[in-house]
């Protein structure tokens, strides 16, 4: 009875208190792509964790791992098969989230692109890079197995000088070089398939922010730091063309404040994340794993 | 695309091919694949007109240039996550921080 217990204490844990401490820390923004792992391996571990509690409580209710035998008249087999149920459709929950997030978003960004390439100008710069007639100040990729595509306003070039584009460019290059938008998938997925009342906001925009950091140091270290800095400040400083854009809150100061101190570089703090993030994928793995390995072993000798 | 939104009705591949050829040398093969994939995307529309298909802009210009700047500066729905920003908008406060972190930037790197 302790194994499902503990489980449902680390889904609650990994879900609550440790989001919302870690997104009030300050650290992870000094190791982004560790903190990128860490981010993911709680949000798996919790899945797995939630899982496990279910699969766990239905077995130590319906008796020992190895002997199955439902009886429909025991009201604990009952409760046991409710319990698995249950679990199972989490279960579905998640793989369907998954599935829907992957088409819609793949559907809007080969509309999104279609558009692009009637509307835009091809520019030779860099590969599939299309300049957009719109006063606009707007920089933005569309990530894509072939044929991805960055596209560059007209007010955006106009606001840019030569080096403040190549950071742009560089920027979104590397978005579309490591893939950013599926570490993105994964979480906006996350966060759709679990009911209004429980999910929150904070990994989704914490992977965000930290994919953000990521792109900007692979700029930084490309360019400098002082052309990306100028080029987030030419362009988020322009002036908003619609009211609804001024009102989210927006990781830039974080990103420019960044820039202006010297490169982070702290090779023992991202080891200690990559080893805690590990760590949690392990532990609830292999609780759920031990009982069936276990029965799985008796069986066989 | 630009001749059919110049163009006050559907044209036929043969016309749009007989617009372009003034400035440019394409086959006449090379517009019709264009066009049929064109009609594909649904950024065309096709009609039967005897034996060839008739081809008009499924909107005009400035709708579709609308549609994509609605995708563009869509911050919250679900339109955000296909495409990746560089930079959003900020508010006057968090636009004063940031001259100020570029300010000891430029005067770290002189």
């Amino acid at each position: 009875m302790i194994t499902p217990l503990l489980l449902a204490a680390l889904a609650l844990v990994l879900t609550g208190p440790a989001p919302a401490l870690l997104a009030r820390s300050s650290w992870p923004y000094r190791i982004p792509r560790a903190a990128v792992a860490l981010w993911q391996a709680i949000a798996l571990a919790a899945v797995l964790a939630a899982l496990g509690a279910g699969l766990a409580l239905s077995y130590s209710t319906a008796g020992e791992p190895g002997e199955p035998r439902f009886d429909p008249s025991s009201a604990r087999d009952l409760a046991a098969a409710a319990v698995l149920a249950l679990t199972a459709l989490v279960a579905v929950r998640l793989v369907w989230a998954v599935g829907r997030v992957a088409v819609g978003t793949r559907a809007r960004r080969k509309r999104h692109r279609d558009l692009v390439d009637v509307l835009a100008t091809p520019d030779g710069l860099i590969p599939g890079l299309r300049v957009l007639a719109e006063e606009t100040p707007l920089a933005y990729c569309l990530p894509a197995m072939r044929g991805s595509r960055v596209v560059v306003s007209v007010g955006a070039l106009d606001c840019l000088d030569d080096g403040e584009l190549r950071a742009v460019l560089a920027h979104e290059q590397a978005h579309l070089r490591a893939r950013h938008d599926l570490v993105l998938e994964a979480f906006t997925a996350l966060h759709h398939a679990f009911p209004r009342w429980v999910r929150s906001d904070v990994a989704l925009d914490q992977a965000r922010t930290l994919v953000e950091l990521l792109a900007d140091d692979d700029a930084r270290r490309r360019n400098g730091p002082l052309p990306l800095a100028r080029a987030l400040v030419a362009l988020a400083g322009s002036p908003a063309p619609e009211a609804a854009l001024a009102a989210a809150k927006s990781s830039t100061v974080l990103r420019v404040q960044r820039l202006a101190d010297p490169e982070p570089n702290h090779p023992v703090l991202a080891s200690a994340t990559y080893a805690t993030a590990a760590l949690l994928l392990v532990v609830p793995t292999l609780t759920v794993a031990a009982p069936i390995l276990k029965a799985l072993a008796n069986a066989v000798t | 695309m630009e001749q059919l939104w110049a163009a006050d009705g559907a044209l036929t591949v043969r016309e749009v091919h007989e617009r372009l050829a003034g400035t440019r040398d394409l086959a006449y093969t090379t517009v019709m694949t264009v066009l049929d994939r064109l009609a594909k995307k649904k950024l065309t529309e096709r009609e039967r007109d005897g034996k060839a298909w008739r081809y008009k802009a499924a909107a005009p210009r400035e709708e579709m240039a609308a549609d994509l700047m609605r995708d563009a500066l869509d911050r919250a729905g679900d339109r955000r996550e296909a495409l990746v920003r560089f930079v959003g908008q900020v508010s006057d406060e968090e636009a004063a921080l940031l001259r100020d972190a570029l300010a000891r930037l430029e005067a770290r790197e002189g």
